[in-house]
């Protein structure tokens, strides 16, 4: 399938210790899947093995965007192919500003010495930080530098509708949210649904659900998806508990 | 080894006489390169460093006996002095000033050709998009490029104004009552063995005197007056402004500057007599053959402000302490300063700020980046004398490392006595972390993008001091750094 | 007998009958090659060398028997002890005390000289071995030529002393010169804490120091070390300590100086380990013509290793400080945390502090930093307290002992504690007679 991210069989590992055992997830364009489970069970891993970072090994497995095998690429090749990472704990960049910031970002991504059409770019920036509800002062702060929490999130979407991704992995976006800065987060995401992006959102609880409701609920656990299903399971989930999951793949 | 040669702490400072030893801002420039020299100059002082050669300058330039006397002087004090040995680097002992030529007449330049400009310095050109005339006078190809008319333009409305802004050959002469009463006090040829060696030999630099009240809006640029009459090996540069004046003074560009002399030793002294505001700029970028060894202080009477903003980019080694003397009440003096030390370079830069009347007040602001092997020293000096009171002093020093072997050294000196004065001072060291470059990338930059990011978001705030111009190119002469120092 | 310490009559007579003879030797001609401290000398930046005098100080003999009461009677500053020494003029007063069961656990608590004579190896191979990078080699080669009235502690695998074992120097004719030595080694997983104190029997004799002290903290020991400085103000003091931290040991240390006319500290410590946590704590309250000179150096020479210096300064009449610190983080020392802080409240416009703080990092990944500030007392804050009714005089000393509070607490020990907040007291009333005689 090229019009899809299709991860087979990975195998990840931090140091000596397996994280991601044979995991395996389709996510087509136009789709919504979330993945739900307990701490420590494999969810950022998925995400920051996905984006390349060189703390996780990926030991064996394949994970290709539109066709395209990003395993092993550097993190601003798999970047440029399309796959957005929102973090679950926003880096700060002293002294970038987060108009300069976005800007090389998409500099980054024209063939190199294209001129650059800074008017279009403020205007569209704008735009997004309205419907964002963001202070245009913003764009003079430094990256991430001094955020509150929400504010973090809400920069990451920002990013995200500006680069305008193929597929975004949203690791933990709600984690540290207030109900308002969550609807926000909520509703730029809904904004961006459509049939040109695939979207994964990873959380732990329910709530963000309510929010942004999913094609797809992948319950993760021990580094594999151990139950896919509607968003009714994401409801199951939370009536149940995580418990019910082990109980389950222990009997 | 570390730290400037121990001071005479309790002698009170005034201009030329008392602070001799407290000074320390030494400046020696460029090394010879790789070019042969032609032989054949009209005025040429010959190699090495004697009284004949003082006499031949000074009879070159038809200077008046004064100068003679104070160039004699000077060469005595510079042979009785040794090296400093308490400074940072060893790279000092280096230089032969036998070897050295240390005139070469006006117009007078060492012939080489475009193709014998190394490659790295003509990207540096490309990527900077300077114009073709101007790299090639900046590579010394070319002696002059075609800026006489914009600087004659601009002379003329200065003279307006009653402004002089003229080399020093031309003030001595024809504005001795001024140049005279102020040149050599600020920074006395005692102050330092560099400060000798300059004072015997010096030519080309600038003299401006800018008349009482008088605001000079635009900056005035060394690049526009002093290509006229080359680019000297030890340029002496006197700025006053009288009364309420205000003037600032760019000197250097973001291009590397390429000559072929081993040894550049400047002086800069800047008298700012009461309400009156000096600004310097300087962006040093010389190739990275050259020894930049450079004094350069100011003196602030009553409510005067001066503010040295400095960038060191280029050279071998940069020795460079700008300081002010901040002898009036309610004087404030400023050091802006940001070093970028890249594969085999030194850059040993920092600020003395001499508290000499009560309610004055300093700000010192430092900045360095060490890449691979570099090594970026600030060292500094804040003096509060008894007797006086309610002055203060902030000082922040911020180092950024980039490689596992990149070093990074502070060496501040304090000394505050009196009442109601205050003093604070912060340094720190950190590094570009890991998960910034990697929030970055899975942003779509590349790892140098990543990194030249971080840099310029590092000295962003200081880079906002320098003029538009300036700020945009030293952004893009980062990004070249850095981006040559990952992968 | 002959007994100035310079003549080489003195030091012969003294170095034959000791059993580390040799290593006197050595000191002796080290001492005689170098050079007194120089102004050029970028170690003795803004010291006073007008006030560094080597002449006219003697060996002198043991202190008469109702003095060596009198001194041993003194020595009791803090009651809660595992052990006890007590010198006076370089001899040994009374017996050498340890707690029976730490004696019973292999501790060794000895002269130096009595331990040369029993333990010979371990002092082959834990005295003077490190030498000082901070200026004052030739007091610690004077310090080496006249080794004598020096203890050696030493805490076995696993031994745990809780309660500190205090050592008191005491220096009592006029014109004494004397040669204080610590040498406190925790083995793996020891704990150890001890207590040095520098005193005067009175105010008036003339009095020479040159103590140095050698730590060594062995893997996973932990070292808590407090030294108390309060010569009379006829004294010059040079004091040069080492100190080496293995992986995971922990070495504190609090300094308090307040006596002497001149005192010179130096501090060297080496991390040596990864993992080794070592914090510097130093109080100095400097009045009259009092000049202190305090230099430091945090070498972080293994990876993972944490080290903090905190020295306060508080200076009234004309005294000066100099508080000169580096942290040095060598290549490959990576992750290390160090920091280093100096704090200077100027009581009066006479006095004088200088600051030296200095960092060389060749390592990238660090977090290091120092600050350094000097100031007076808050106006605003003594107004306050003054709006609440407390008199001027009353607000002042409670905010200057507030700034000292900090220190003295690190002690942790409410008894030395108590000891120290008296001295501190003493000093500044001793001041304010003068000042009404004055």
């Amino acid at each position: 399938m090229s019009n899809s991210l299709e991860i087979k069989d990975l195998n990840v590992s931090i140091g000596e210790r397996q994280i991601l055992k044979n995991f395996s997830l389709t996510v087509p364009k136009g789709e919504v899947h979330a993945i739900m489970g307990p701490n420590g069970t494999g969810k950022s891993t998925l995400a920051k093995a996905l984006a390349g970072h060189e703390d996780y090994a990926v030991t064996s497995g394949s994970a290709l965007l539109d066709g395209e095998e990003i395993i092993g690429q550097e993190p601003d090749a798999i970047a440029r192919a399309g796959l957005f990472m929102a973090f679950q704990y926003p880096s700060e960049i002293p002294g970038v500003s987060i108009a300069n910031f976005i800007r090389a970002a998409l500099v980054a991504r024209q063939p190199k010495g294209a001129p650059f059409d800074a008017k279009a770019y403020y205007a569209e920036l704008y735009k997004k930080m309205d419907a964002l509800k963001m202070d245009r002062k913003f764009t003079a702060r430094s990256v991430n530098e001094g955020f509150s929490g929400g504010e973090k999130k809400r920069c990451e979407i920002l990013q995200m509708m500006m680069l305008q991704p193929k597929y975004a992995i949203m690791d933990e976006t709600d984690s540290g949210l207030d109900i308002d800065a969550l609807r926000i987060v909520a509703d730029g995401v809904n904004a961006m649904r459509g049939p040109d992006i695939g979207i994964v959102v990873i959380t732990h609880y329910q709530r963000l659900l309510d929010y942004i409701v999913p094609d797809k609920v992948h319950v993760m656990y021990d580094g594999r998806i151990v139950h896919s299903g509607d968003k009714n399971l994401a409801l199951e989930l939370e009536a149940k508990g995580y418990d019910w999951v082990k109980k389950e793949l222990a009997a | 080894m570390n730290a400037f040669p121990p001071n005479d702490t309790d002698s009170s400072i005034d201009i030329g006489e008392a602070d001799a030893e407290t000074a320390a801002a030494i400046d020696i420039d460029r090394e010879k390169g790789n070019f042969s020299f032609k032989e054949d100059y009209a005025y040429d002082a010959g190699v090495g460093l004697n009284a004949g050669a003082v006499d031949y300058i000074t009879d070159v330039k038809g200077e008046p006996d004064w100068v003679r006397e104070f160039r004699h002087k000077a060469l005595k004090i510079f042979e009785s002095k040794p090296l400093p040995t308490h400074w940072g680097s060893k790279d000092l002992e280096n230089i032969d000033f036998a070897k050295i030529r240390y005139y070469l007449a006006k117009g007078q330049k060492p012939s080489r050709t475009w193709d014998e400009v190394p490659d790295d310095v003509k990207e540096t050109f490309e990527r900077l998009g300077i114009p073709e005339q101007e790299r090639k006078f900046l590579a010394g190809v070319e002696a002059q490029f075609d800026s006489e008319s914009a600087y004659s333009r601009m002379k003329e409305e200065l003279s307006k104004q009653g402004v002089i802004f003229v080399g020093p050959t031309e003030g001595l002469k024809e504005h001795a009552e001024v140049f005279r009463k102020y040149f050599g006090k600020v920074i006395p040829a005692a102050d330092n063995k560099f400060a000798a060696l300059n004072s015997a030999v010096f030519s080309g630099g600038s003299f401006i005197y800018v008349p009482k009240g008088v605001k000079v809006a635009q900056p005035l640029q060394a690049y526009f007056r002093i290509n006229a009459e080359n680019f000297g090996q030890f340029e002496r540069t006197l700025i006053i402004a009288d009364e309420g004046a205000e003037v600032t003074y760019m000197e250097g560009c973001t291009a590397p500057k390429f000559d072929t002399a081993t040894l550049h030793s400047a002086v800069v002294e800047l008298v700012a007599l009461k309400g009156a505001k000096i600004q310097y700029i300087t962006v040093q970028n010389w190739a990275t053959n050259v020894f930049n060894l450079v004094t350069k202080r100011g003196v602030a009477e009553e409510g005067a402000e001066i503010r040295w903003i400095d960038c060191n980019i280029g050279s071998r080694l940069t020795m460079k302490y700008p300081a002010v003397v901040l002898k009036g009440e309610h004087a404030r003096g400023e050091v802006i300063s940001i070093a970028l030390a890249s594969e085999n370079q030194t850059q040993d830069t920092g600020a003395k700020m001499i508290h000499a009347a009560s309610h004055t007040t300093s700000n010192i602001v430092s900045k360095s980046i060490s890449v691979g092997n570099g090594l970026a020293s600030y060292r500094g000096q804040v003096h509060i004398p008894k007797s006086l009171s309610h002055c203060k002093n902030n000082t922040e020093c911020d180092a950024l490392l980039i490689n596992t072997n990149s070093r990074t050294d502070t060496y501040p000196a304090i000394t505050v006595r009196g009442s109601q004065n205050s003093t604070q001072h912060e340094a720190s060291v950190s590094k570009v972390s890991a998960e910034q470059i990697f929030y970055m990338m899975q942003r779509g930059l590349s790892e140098g993008e990543a990194m030249s990011l971080a840099v310029n978001g590092f000295i962003n705030d200081l880079v906002q001091e320098f003029p538009m111009e300036y700020s945009v190119e030293l952004k893009r002469l980062v990004e070249l750094e850095m981006e040559g120092s990952v992968g | 007998m002959p007994t100035e310490i310079l003549s080489p009559d003195t030091f012969a007579a003294q170095q034959n009958a000791s059993p580390l003879a040799a290593l006197k030797k050595a000191g002796w001609e080290q001492f005689q090659q170098l050079p007194v401290p120089q102004r050029t000398n970028e170690r003795w930046r803004f010291s006073n060398l007008n006030h560094v005098k080597l002449e006219g100080f003697s060996l002198p003999p043991a202190p008469a028997k109702e003095i060596q009461q009198e001194l041993l009677q003194r020595s009791a500053l803090i009651e809660k002890v595992s052990g006890k020494i007590v010198f006076a003029d370089g001899h040994l007063l009374g017996e050498v005390s340890l707690a029976p069961e730490l004696h019973a656990q292999g501790v060794i608590l000895e002269t130096l000289s009595a331990a040369a004579e029993k333990h010979p190896a371990l002092l082959e191979q834990y005295l003077l071995k490190s030498g000082t990078d901070l200026g004052g080699e030739k007091f610690l080669a004077l310090h080496q030529a006249y080794l004598k009235t020096g203890y050696f502690l030493h805490v076995p695998k696993g031994v745990e002393i809780s309660a500190p074992i205090a050592v008191y120097n005491w220096l009592a004719a006029d014109g004494a010169a004397v040669f204080p030595h610590a040498l406190v080694v925790a083995e793996e997983n020891a704990r150890v804490n001890v207590v040095d104190f520098y005193l005067s029997r009175d105010e008036s004799a003339k009095g020479f120091a040159a103590a140095a002290a050698d730590i060594h903290a062995a893997p996973g020991a932990g070292v808590f070390r407090k030294v108390v400085q309060n010569w009379n103000e006829q004294t010059q003091s040079y004091q040069i300590d080492n100190t080496h931290a293995e992986n995971n040991s922990t070495v504190t240390t609090v300094s308090v100086n307040l006596g002497a006319k001149r005192a010179r500290f130096e501090n060297a410590i080496r991390l040596n380990g990864s993992g080794s946590n070592v914090r510097l704590y130093g109080l100095t309250v400097a009045d009259q013509d009092q000049e202190f000179d305090q230099r430091t150096l945090q070498i972080h020479n293994a990876p993972d290793s944490y080290s903090d210096l905190l020295y306060k300064n508080a200076l009234l009449d004309r005294a000066r400080t100099i508080f000169s610190g580096l942290i040095r983080v060598a290549p490959g020392a990576q992750k290390t945390d160090a920091y280093q802080t100096n704090r200077n409240l100027l009581l009066s416009p006479d006095a004088e502090a200088n600051s030296l703080p200095g960092l060389e990092i060749e390592a990238n990944d660090v977090k290091c930093s120092h600050g350094a500030t000097t100031g007076q007392l808050d106006t605003s804050e003594l107004f306050y307290m003054q709006a609440r009714g407390i008199p001027k005089e009353t607000a002042y000393e409670l905010l200057v002992f507030g700034f000292f509070e900090e220190i003295i607490e690190k002690v942790d020990n409410e008894e030395l504690a108590g000891v120290l907040r008296t001295f501190v007291q003493e000093k500044f009333k001793r001041r304010s007679a003068k000042n009404l005689l004055g």
